[in-house]
């Protein structure tokens, strides 16, 4: 089976032209065909974990074709400890949203063929192995999410969504320079990740800009690293999130934040790690001061919101921040800590915006504190006590408390982080958002379920068969990782110690 | 007939098939108007064009410069000769069944189409100055009878006239600059003047420099790059759009051809296979590069502001011509090769995006943002294509206009010291694509409350969608066509 990883990337493409095929008027067997499509690829991910050596540090599953030869490009695929844990995320992440998305009635079939095409791009970027073939994947997935916000959005679509288009455009050029400039200064000329991470081309070569002479591996990481930085989103590229996020309908939230948010790190390790050793010890500090401010400065923002959704929003940028230092503490705990972050993360945030969506979709407004400064909700738990069980698990693994998963990659983070001791200050500031993380958390679920019950929310609707069906699966994986980790740190443990090894050399 | 004229009419054969169906049509409309109502004008031309790309396939290498030295005969010149054909020929199509050139006569339109082809093709291939003048006159003057087209609008004359304005200037700063360059080389063939000015770098007067300033300002006029780019608006906005939709590709591709040609065989010399130097003392890759920065700054900023969508595609032109002279700039082959294939690239989604502009406005009588508003889910054919177009010509992967900018950036990175220029045109594609998405945004998210499906020809939505279609194979696969592009460009003179 080593065409899976290719399987999995097209069936949701064939899913899309067929549902592009399909009669008009028959909203439903659009919704049963897109499940299906996204169902399959879940399937073979987890025929994938099933089958993958967790004891091999490289590459499987690789499948390697000549594409463009005039330019050496090929259709270069495979998955390592790096990417498999995403992978897997997105397959679930995909199914679960297309399930969530079933209530949306406007434009079905766009939405659904948009949806499946976006999933085409997300798994590709986390498989592609030729840096001309990931940027491809990078900036397609651009197009379905520029219309799936801009058409099923909230009131401010139309501006949340050309940000964020204009936002990942731009960083998304410079990565394109990085990448023909790679290719340019790389003997022989490849845009091989693989070959490029073997050679190190780079190191000891300058280039010239307005009259200075640049090293060229630095010049290269920057150009990378605000490509990423702005999807992850690193402070201060940030700020096209909270629009993205709170104007996407509620299953493009959860991609966004779910599987999006990732590609940054993702790169981070995939393209600067692997590829400009050199250069990312020496912008440890930066990452790593980076890192605390997104901590500290994603729950503070956070802490002042009163849109149920712009929370849970900033929420991510105080988490991603977390994956930032683990990944800046070059120590094993750190880095493990760090992937299982972002997997876990994936899950956690997933469920919050789930969550809000099911109590948007009830109560038409997300507002915590309505802006005349009157009570948005109150006190409904005693009217929907299952959600709030749902959202007591999803709340307490994101502010990480033990025995949920959350806590477990947290304090991995901040071990390894610790561990290293250059960065001991660093980590004692980024522990103050774990504190404010329980007070923004904590804060909101007492304002919104505890407290006297607004009455005009006594009639709420608990939740629906279709939404603990999107939950369980989510809530169980949280539970499970938060007990008992190992399933996804055997993952990724072995690639993260090669690659460590670039970093105790230098 | 001596053997030797032979030869060169042989080499001249694409032209005069191009001729021979230029004349039948025009006897046929003169003997049977009637016959204008059918299918049979756009038949002639575009059975001509694909006669006539038969035959420059056919044209014998071997011969460098025909007409005692007028007339290159090289793969560079064949390229664009197919180029222009091919572009003459999407252009038929475009204007049959266009609205707007009912009542001023398709035949015209295909007269005069195939008269500046003619023109066109001659400015691509002239190695001789005359030869240059020729060309670019014959395509400048029988260009401001068609931007007249629409001659019962105030805009449409205006256009006209500015049009004619402009060109006269332009080609008297020019020819000014030729009789300059004579006076100072004494001669017009390209490769005598780039001997004389190689041969007397020493004690150059400076009136050599303000002589190619002024022929490029000639030039810079047909590609509507700085400083002569003013025109372009008001003109494409004014005229037909059929007309804006020929203007905007071939005379353009045309300039560029004549640019590279003249600065290339003029004002460097060729030190190897694919490579040129610029003479002593003019530094050719700076100048350029500063052109081309200016051009696209322009362009993209002044698009920004525009609601009326052929305004801003007649501003994201000139952003486009300042992308394609930054593969001026490394004057080696692969740039020169991303050149041919941007002008592919570029001349199947620009021509596809004023189409769609077109077919609006034939039916909505309004080429403005507004008209837009919710074509995609009214006339879902029409807005996908268009949304493809507008992601090419954004440079988005996956669609042709990214290739041809991969290439160009390419090119451009691997001459040192031009990494600005890299940098700054990578964020001009970011800003230019804030101004098509204000097209997208009408199309796709505002969704009126009445929708009106827009009739399409059978003949224009195949039409667009065979645009379409190539846009993005040519994303995914383009190795053949620029291998075919490099052959070109090592076959140069």
């Amino acid at each position: 089976m080593s065409c899976i990883l290719t399987l999995m990337t097209f069936i949701p493409l064939v899913g899309m032209i067929t549902i592009l095929a399909l009669p008009k008027n028959n909203d439903n067997l659009v919704r049963w065909t897109a499940s299906v499509f996204t169902a399959i690829p879940l399937a073979l991910a987890v025929w994938l974990y099933m089958n993958f050596d967790t004891a091999n540090p490289g590459l499987q599953f690789v499948q390697q074709v000549d594409w463009i030869k005039a330019y050496n490009i090929q259709y270069y695929v495979g998955i390592d400890g790096l990417s498999v844990p995403m992978v897997l995320l997105t397959a679930l992440l995909s199914f679960l949203c297309v399930v969530a998305s079933w209530g949306i009635d406007k434009g079905v079939k766009g939405y659904y063929a948009m949806f499946l095409f976006l999933e085409t791009g997300m798994i590709g970027v986390f498989c592609a192995l030729d840096f001309f073939l990931f940027f491809v994947y990078w900036e397609i997935m651009l197009l379905p999410m520029y219309f799936l916000i801009g058409i099923w959005g909230g009131k401010n679509k139309v501006y949340a969504a050309i940000k964020f288009f204009l936002y990942t455009l731009f960083g998304s050029v410079l990565m394109l320079l990085v990448m023909l400039a790679m290719y340019i200064y790389s003997e022989p000329h490849t845009f091989n990740l693989i070959e490029l991470a073997k050679m190190h081309a780079f190191v000891g070569k300058e280039l010239v800009l307005f009259g200075w002479a640049i090293p060229m591996d630095k010049l290269f990481w920057v150009g990378l690293f605000i490509g990423f930085a702005i999807k992850v989103p690193i402070w201060p590229f940030h700020t096209w999130l909270p629009w993205a996020h709170v104007e996407a309908p509620t299953a493009v939230s959860v991609i966004l934040a779910g599987v999006l948010l990732k590609m940054g790190t993702y790169g981070i390790l995939r393209m600067n790690y692997s590829i400009l050793p050199d250069a990312t010890m020496w912008a440890s500090n930066f990452m790593m001061i980076l890192g605390v401010i997104n901590v500290i400065y994603g729950a503070c923002c956070a802490m002042a919101q009163k849109d149920l959704k712009k929370l849970v929003a900033y929420s991510s940028v105080s988490h991603m921040g977390y994956v930032i230092m683990g990944m800046a503490s070059f120590t094993t705990a750190g880095v493990n800590g760090a992937v299982l972050q972002m997997f876990n993360h994936g899950t956690s945030t997933a469920m919050m915006f789930l969550l809000v969506g099911v109590l948007y979709d009830r109560a038409h407004h997300r507002w915590i504190v309505k802006p005349d400064g009157s009570r948005g909700f109150g006190g409904i738990a005693s009217t929907v006590p299952v959600y709030t069980g749902y959202m007591v698990i999803a709340l307490f693994a994101s502010l990480g408390l033990p025995g949920l998963s959350g806590f477990i990659s947290e304090a991995l983070v901040f071990l390894g982080a610790f561990s290293n001791p250059r960065f001991q200050v660093y980590v004692v500031i980024g522990s103050i958002g774990i504190v404010l993380g329980a007070g923004y958390l904590l804060w909101m679920f007492m304002r919104v379920f505890l407290g006297p019950l607004n009455e005009e929310y006594a009639n709420l609707e608990d939740m629906t068969w279709r939404e603990k069906f999107t939950l369980i699966p989510l809530a169980i994986l949280v539970i499970v990782l938060g007990v008992y980790p190992m399933p996804v740190l055997n993952l990724m443990s072995s690639t993260i110690a090669q690659l460590l090894t670039l970093f105790n050399k230098v | 007939m001596t053997p030797e004229m032979m030869t060169n009419l042989k080499l001249f054969a694409p032209e005069i098939a191009l001729t021979f169906f230029l004349c039948t049509l025009f006897v046929y409309d003169a003997v049977l108007p009637s016959l204008r109502k059918t299918l049979f004008p756009l038949i002639v031309i575009v059975f001509g064009m694909g006669l006539a790309i038969w035959a420059t396939a056919d044209v014998a290498t071997g011969v460098q410069t025909y007409f005692s030295g007028m007339i290159a005969n090289d793969g560079f010149g064949n390229f664009f000769r197919i180029f222009f054909f091919a572009t003459a020929a999407i252009c038929a199509i475009v204007a049959y069944g266009s609205k707007e050139l009912e009542t001023s006569g398709r035949t015209e339109f295909g007269l005069l189409l195939l008269c500046i082809t003619f023109g066109l093709s001659l400015m691509a291939n002239a190695t001789h100055l005359l030869t240059l003048y020729i060309g670019i006159e014959t395509a400048s003057i029988l260009s401001f009878a068609m931007a007249g087209f629409a001659r019962h609008t105030l805009r449409g004359n205006e256009a006209s006239i500015k049009y004619l304005i402009f060109g006269a200037l332009s080609s008297g700063l020019m020819i000014y600059g030729f009789s300059l360059i004579y006076g100072y080389t004494g001669s017009l063939q390209y490769a005598e003047i780039g001997k004389y000015l190689t041969a007397h770098a020493d004690g150059r007067p400076l009136i050599v420099l303000f002589a190619l300033f002024l022929i490029y300002g000639g030039i810079a006029y047909k590609i509507s790059a700085f400083p002569m780019h003013f025109w372009t608006p008001d003109v494409y906005e004014g005229t037909t759009s059929p007309v804006a939709t020929f203007f905007s590709v071939g005379p353009k591709a045309a300039g560029v051809a004549a640019l590279i040609r003249f600065f290339l065989t003029a004002c460097a010399t060729k030190t190897g296979e694919g490579v040129w130097t610029s003479i002593p003392g003019l530094s050719l890759p700076n100048a350029v590069a500063m052109i081309a920065a200016v051009t696209m700054l322009i362009g993209n900023l002044s698009a920004i502001g525009q609601t009326n969508v052929k305004r801003i595609l007649a501003y994201s032109s000139i952003a486009h011509v300042g992308y394609i002279l930054m593969g001026l700039v490394g004057m080696e082959k692969t740039g020169l090769t991303a050149i041919l294939f941007y002008l592919v690239a570029y001349c199947l989604m620009n021509i596809g995006a004023f189409w769609v502009v077109g077919i609006v406005s034939d039916i909505k009588k309004s080429e403005d943002l507004s008209a837009f508003r919710g074509m995609g889910w009214s006339s879902p054919t029409l807005g996908v294509c268009m949304a493809v177009f507008l992601f090419s010509l954004t440079g988005i992967p996956m669609f042709s206009g990214f290739i041809g900018k991969f290439l160009l950036f390419g090119a451009l990175l691997k001459a040192p010291g031009f990494l600005w220029l890299a940098i700054f045109g990578v964020l001009n594609s970011v800003v230019s694509l804030y101004y098509y998405s204000k097209i997208l945004k009408a199309m796709y998210f505002e969704r009126d409350e009445q929708v009106v499906a827009l009739d399409l020809l059978p003949l224009h939505r195949a039409g667009l969608v065979l645009l379409a279609i190539p846009t993005v194979v040519l994303g995914l696969f383009f190795g053949p066509v620029i291998e075919f592009a490099e052959k070109a460009v090592l076959s140069f003179l």
